[in-house]
């Protein structure tokens, strides 16, 4: 399309408008009064930012710390003894670190894969909902709104080996008397069943909220160019939301990584060293053995893993957003 | 609960990463101020006020008995119940953040008796055999203070104990016309038999989540077939042996054969005693307190129907078998302000009244011989305290300060063979490796 010479024109003045610098003693007035109202932002923030930093900042610096120390504990306190990478050769001889780091990725990989899939498609239903949207959004809180702890006692009921919903179930249809968290493969897979019971909803949530904020005219357009059902979802909305999903996934990530309540109440662990994760590990460390150093090691390792795995992801996302763009 | 707990701990914690530098720097030389007043005679306050930190033991109202009791026997002496988690980690997790910290409250802590190398290592609690001479610890049955000492110190005053025993229903045998099994072999075959007679859902019920529970059941295999965890000197584990083979494959036989259900590789004592309770087991392995439980018409279907033996052994063996040691001690925290208090207090949870207090009335088994004797020979008493004057006993190897890791790598392992998923010998000789790791203080 030819440009039109007049709009091209009125872009020019409109940048040149833009571009022109502001007097000097507007300038002057906007600084000062900038830095004014920075000053007062920053002392209004600086109560949180302390807070914020006496109780995330300073607890995770610590444990770095500590887990380069010989920690010897005592009646007196905690002494950090010499600096040492002693605690990290350790974990990287122990097999118990080592299985703990596997568990712990193969279930953040499966249960977010799952949740994703299952809380877009989730999500897709319920935005198209014309009637009870806001009943459906609330039904699907519930189980998220649930304190861990409780929900993990409730499926305890479901998965337990002698009065356990599931195992009545399983009786009723004649395959036998399952004891679910028994054993290490299906102990694994119930508990993983619990987590996406629980956190799909999330995902859900998030993604009706990317779907709601999508702009109308291209699915009108879409349809009016005749493009089918699934080529509409997989060309538009699917690239579309792109960000919310990798927001929805980060999230997820971050909280599957860390691991700790739903085996500390269904399993200890168990069976054998089946389900414990590196914050299950990273517990039993630190205030079972009491062996701070290697425990902050455990749990180093895992913010570091957590981190990297975030912006690789971060990394991958973006490139294929900007694939989208180029085509 | 749980989270005001919670936040007292971070705050604890925060506390005691914040100070630990001056705490550090301020007691760079604790034991000054403490053995100055360090005499035999200690526990002779008159007056004083104590924190008294102990979980509620089995039965309610016993902390509150044993405390009012003593504050009529010294009036000036007041003592403040603080009560600890009912989970033995939780609690000592708490205790061990509290102690190190700095607190100098709770001042006299009721802690499992299988804490003093941990604590007596790490200098959080006070070696009470500095100022308790040694005529106070003669007293006590046989076993029960060394296993409270560590390094030739003793830590804790023992308070009450606890040991495993085998509970049967009488109902079930008499019907069936089965003895009371005394060999392990003779337990599992008569636990077939009345789960195939349909006499009763399960035969034996016991504790195998992969838990601490675990390593004491375990014990009493591996002792009973004449194996060992480590060696005398804790320097190596030797588990892997052919009686850490016989006890493992039939702890797995009891599955298996389906003497045991699969499910037990789940249970914990509230989840073995619940089963039993519900009238749906014929045989329990539990603690003293499942004595009471089955006893109380309101939790249990078997009032009336059960009857405690000491535990079998392998066949070939001596009768008993050997019942793994539980219990309470009493320890004292370094930090303290009342030591003589606290002495006192400890003192007189020792005496005869305290320990007829804890034996007559809410029947745990006393740790002072004299009282356990006396009522051992009372009909009134109940079964288990009677059948306690019969048993051999085997102590866990506790007598590292890398107890809890040695642990750790054995139940975690036994849970894996017992569920099936690693063969008996490549489960032992993983916890033989881990073992030697934590004994060599590795992770």
């Amino acid at each position: 399309m030819p440009d039109l010479p007049g709009k091209q024109e009125k872009l020019t003045v409109i940048a040149e408008r833009v571009e022109a610098p502001p007097r000097p003693e507007a300038k002057l007035r906007r600084d000062s009064h900038t830095r004014r109202m920075a000053r007062v932002g920053w002392a209004m923030s600086t109560p949180a930012l302390v807070f914020v930093g006496l109780v995330t900042i300073f607890p995770i610096a610590f444990s770095f710390v500590l887990s380069f120390s010989n920690v010897v504990v005592s009646g007196s306190g905690f002494a950090l003894e010499n600096p040492t990478f002693g605690n990290y050769s350790e974990l990287f001889h122990s097999s118990v670190w080592r299985y703990s780091l596997a568990f712990t990725i193969f279930y953040t990989v499966v249960t977010v894969l799952v949740e994703v899939v299952l809380g877009t498609m989730i999500a897709l239903v319920v935005e198209r909902l014309t009637k009870g949207r806001g009943l459906m959004m609330s039904l699907l809180l519930l189980p998220w709104s649930m304190i861990t702890v409780i929900s993990a006692e409730l499926w305890q009921y479901i998965f337990e080996g002698t009065y356990g919903v599931l195992q009545a179930i399983f009786q009723a249809v004649g395959l036998g008397s399952p004891v679910f968290l028994g054993t290490p493969t299906s102990a694994v897979v119930a508990m993983m069943v619990a987590d996406i019971w629980k956190t799909t909803p999330f995902v859900a949530v998030i993604v009706v909220a990317g779907l709601v904020m999508l702009p109308g005219e291209i699915f009108e357009a879409a349809s009016v160019d005749g493009a089918s059902g699934w080529t509409t979802f997989f060309k538009i909305t699917l690239p579309l939301l792109r960000p919310t999903i990798a927001i929805a996934v980060l999230f997820r990530i971050l909280q599957a990584f860390g691991l700790f309540d739903l085996p500390f109440v269904l399993t200890g662990g168990g069976p054998g060293t089946a389900t414990t994760s590196l914050a299950i590990l990273s517990y039993k460390v630190m205030f079972e053995d009491i062996a701070y150093g290697p425990g902050a090691a455990v749990a180093v390792s895992a913010t570091l893993l957590v981190i990297l795995g975030s912006l690789a992801f971060l990394k991958v996302f973006r490139s294929q957003v900007g694939r989208e763009d180029v085509q | 609960m749980k989270k005001v707990k919670g936040i007292r701990r971070a705050r604890v914690a925060l506390m005691a990463t914040l100070g630990s530098a001056m705490v550090l720097a301020a007691c760079g030389s604790t034991s000054s101020s403490t053995s100055s007043s360090a005499s035999s005679s200690g526990g002779s306050a008159t007056s004083g006020n104590i924190t008294w930190w102990a979980s509620p033991i089995a039965q309610v109202g016993i902390r509150a008995a044993l405390v009012s009791a003593f504050e009529k026997a010294y009036p000036k002496i007041h003592v403040t119940i603080q009560s600890a988690p009912t989970n033995t980690g939780t609690n000592r997790s708490q205790l061990v953040t509290e102690i190190s910290g700095g607190s100098t409250t709770p001042d006299v802590f009721m802690g499992d008796v299988i804490w003093p190398a941990q604590f007596g290592a790490h200098q959080l609690a006070v070696p009470l055999s500095k100022y308790l001479p040694s005529s106070y610890w003669t007293k006590f049955a046989p076993g029960l203070v060394s296993g409270a000492s560590y390094k030739g110190q003793v830590y804790g005053s023992p308070l009450f104990e606890d040991q495993g025993f085998l509970y049967y229903r009488k109902d079930l045998l008499a019907k069936a016309g089965l003895p009371v099994p005394k060999t392990w072999q003779q337990l599992e075959s008569e636990a077939v038999t009345l789960v195939h007679d349909h006499l009763v859902q399960y035969g034996f019920v016991w504790e195998g989540d992969s838990y601490e529970g675990l390593t004491c059941d375990f014990m009493e295999y591996l002792t009973s077939a004449g194996g060992k965890v480590v060696n005398s000197s804790y320097t190596k584990s030797v588990i892997d042996s052919a009686a850490g083979v016989k006890a493992l494959s039939f702890m797995r036989s009891l599955i298996t054969s389906g003497a045991s259900p699969a499910a037990v590789t789940t249970f914990q004592e509230p989840q073995a005693m619940a089963v039993f309770d519900a009238g749906n087991a014929a045989f329990l392995r539990n603690w003293d307190y499942a004595w009471s439980n089955s006893q109380t018409p309101a939790d249990s279907k078997v009032v009336g129907k059960v009857g405690v033996a000491p535990l079998p052994t392998f066949a070939g063996q001596s009768y008993p078998g050997y019942s793994n040691i539980g219990g309470w001690n009493l320890y004292i925290n370094p930090h303290t302000k009342h030591l003589n208090a606290d002495l006192t207090f400890i003192k007189w949870m020792s005496s005869t009244k305290a320990q007829y207090i804890l034996g007559k009335t809410y029947s745990e088994i006393p740790t002072v011989e004299s009282v356990r004797t006396a009522l051992a020979s009372l009909p009134s008493t109940p079964p288990p305290e009677r059948v306690a004057a019969t048993t051999r006993l085997i102590a866990r190897p506790a007598g590292t300060p890398n107890y809890p890791q040695l642990s750790s790598a054995l139940y975690t392992n036994v849970n894996a063979a017992l569920t099936g998923s690693v063969s008996v010998s490549s489960a032992l000789s993983a916890a033989q490796s881990q073992i030697n790791t934590a004994l060599s203080g590795g992770l």
